[in-house]
């Protein structure tokens, strides 16, 4: 039964976004993996949801400000269990180019567990959905 | 009827495991259509099955500010409501519905049991994005409510005054009616109504041109935005079912004709025509249009669905008197 639940599990995948602060680069790389047809992610099941307690894959962008932590980890508590966490481009990761800047609180990985790291600046779609794929494995063993 | 039957009728067959099953192979068929018009691979016609079984699995979180008993009651109130209206529409050469008399006013009002039971999770809820879904939601419903009634009030008239002379809603009358006297589509003086019919079910549905209520770019789905796990199923459940109702209805009230005796063949050739009615008025539209403003939708239905309803009513009216 739960090899059953896992594999009708990781065929419905329903992605959230955050934006801690990014600099869109990434946003759009990310609306693009979703919005045009050329590289549609609703084949995997995936689904863009507007709200977070629908989601269950978090792909979080940008470096994690001062400002916009707090909101961030609020936002991250609301989404209901299991959820994986997707780190988008090099800001979560090290803080990018805005690494040691007044502004910054830390990178992510200081405050909420993440599961994949998509480096890039911003990334390629294909290494968006290669991150969502690998976010997909990691989160129907949880079930 | 015996109880037995009763029970079989609401949960087995036409209500109940069979109607979920069709309606989510009508989302799921909408999903794949709607994806292909923009030439994507789109999910697979069995992607709402996964969606539900997964969002069952799924831990329910309920707001601090909900109330607690109202939030967790909506979701089962819309999806009992369904229930009980496709046990009612008569399906021909299958089912012949379970009342005999005055079931069409039923149904129009179980049709509103949905967006009430949104209405009222959205006001349990406590956020202030569902309470603006909630006035949006309840704006359409009176937009939509107006046109829909005239159009039975149509249909009833004039079946009745054939009968009887007075207005009959009973759609095993209709349904049976229809099948001696040929379909209602047919009839001229109808097609305004049939028009309207199919004009008003995006709205009842809520998808794209008239998804104000829910629209997850400006106000993160309203009225959905706190229901997670079992509630949120719940609601897709009732989604699928809506959209079977609705077809369901308007395949009885306008072109009820089988094909043969063989309930298998009648019942594919039922579920060919609701497929063909969900293309129409959910897929194709869905494609075509963005969303509108709320006060559009209203004055929208107010004007175009009302005065095609108004026309084929007063043109039915004429019709007897002379």
């Amino acid at each position: 039964m739960g090899e059953l639940l896992q594999n009708i599990v990781k065929k419905s995948p329903w992605i959230y976004r955050i934006n801690a602060g990014s600099c869109n680069g990434c946003d759009v790389e990310m609306a693009t993996t979703a919005l045009i047809p050329r590289y549609d992610v609703e084949r995997l099941g995936c689904r863009y949801c507007g709200s977070p307690k629908h989601a269950d894959i978090v792909l979080i962008s940008g470096p994690v400000t001062a400002v916009v932590k707090d909101k961030v980890l609020r936002v991250y508590d609301e989404i209901p269990n299991p959820k994986v966490v997707v780190a988008v481009g090099i800001c979560p990761i090290s803080g990018g180019v805005f690494r040691e800047s007044y502004s910054i609180a830390n990178q992510l990985d200081a405050y909420i567990p993440v599961d994949v790291n998509v480096p890039g600046c911003p990334p390629r779609p294909q290494a968006i959905i290669d991150g969502i794929a690998m976010a997909i494995e990691i989160w129907r063993k949880k079930f | 009827m015996n109880v037995a039957e009763f029970f079989v009728n609401v949960f087995i067959f036409p209500g109940g495991l069979f109607a979920i099953m069709l309606g989510l192979l009508l989302t799921g068929l909408d999903r794949k259509i709607y994806a292909r018009l923009q030439r994507r691979v789109g999910p697979p016609i069995y992607q709402p099955w996964l969606d539900v079984v997964k969002l069952s699995q799924k831990e329910t979180i309920i707001p601090k500010t909900a109330n607690y008993t109202a939030f967790r009651l909506a979701p089962l109130l819309g999806f009992a409501g369904m229930l009980a209206a496709i046990a009612i529409i008569p399906v021909t050469g299958i089912y012949s519905g379970l009342y005999q008399s005055g079931d069409l006013l039923v149904v129009l009002y179980l049709l509103s049991a949905p967006a009430l039971a949104l209405a009222m999770g959205a006001a349990a809820s406590g956020s202030p994005y569902s309470s603006i879904g909630l006035s949006r939601e309840i704006s359409i419903m009176l937009a939509y409510e107006i046109p829909m009634l005239i159009v039975f009030l149509t249909v009833g008239m004039r079946v009745g005054m054939e009968i009887g002379g007075t207005a009959i809603f009973s759609l095993s009358s209709i349904v049976n009616f229809q099948l001696s006297q040929g379909s209602l589509l047919l009839d001229l003086p109808m097609l305004p109504a049939f028009l309207a019919f199919l004009i008003c079910i995006p709205g009842i549905l809520g998808v794209v041109p008239f998804d104000i209520p829910e629209a997850e770019t400006e106000i993160t789905e309203g009225p959905l935005l706190e229901y997670s796990g079992s509630g949120l199923a719940m609601f897709k459940l009732t989604g699928g079912l809506k959209m079977l109702v609705l077809s369901a209805l308007t395949v009885a009230l306008f072109f009820p004709m089988g094909l043969g005796s063989f309930w298998l063949v009648n019942l594919l050739w039922f579920i060919f025509k609701c497929v063909v009615i969900m293309f129409f008025t959910t897929t194709l539209i869905r494609a075509m249009q963005a969303r509108m403003r709320i006060e559009q939708a209203y004055k929208f239905y107010l004007l175009f669905p009302t005065a095609l309803a108004l026309i084929s009513l007063v043109l039915t009216a004429i019709s007897f008197r002379i």
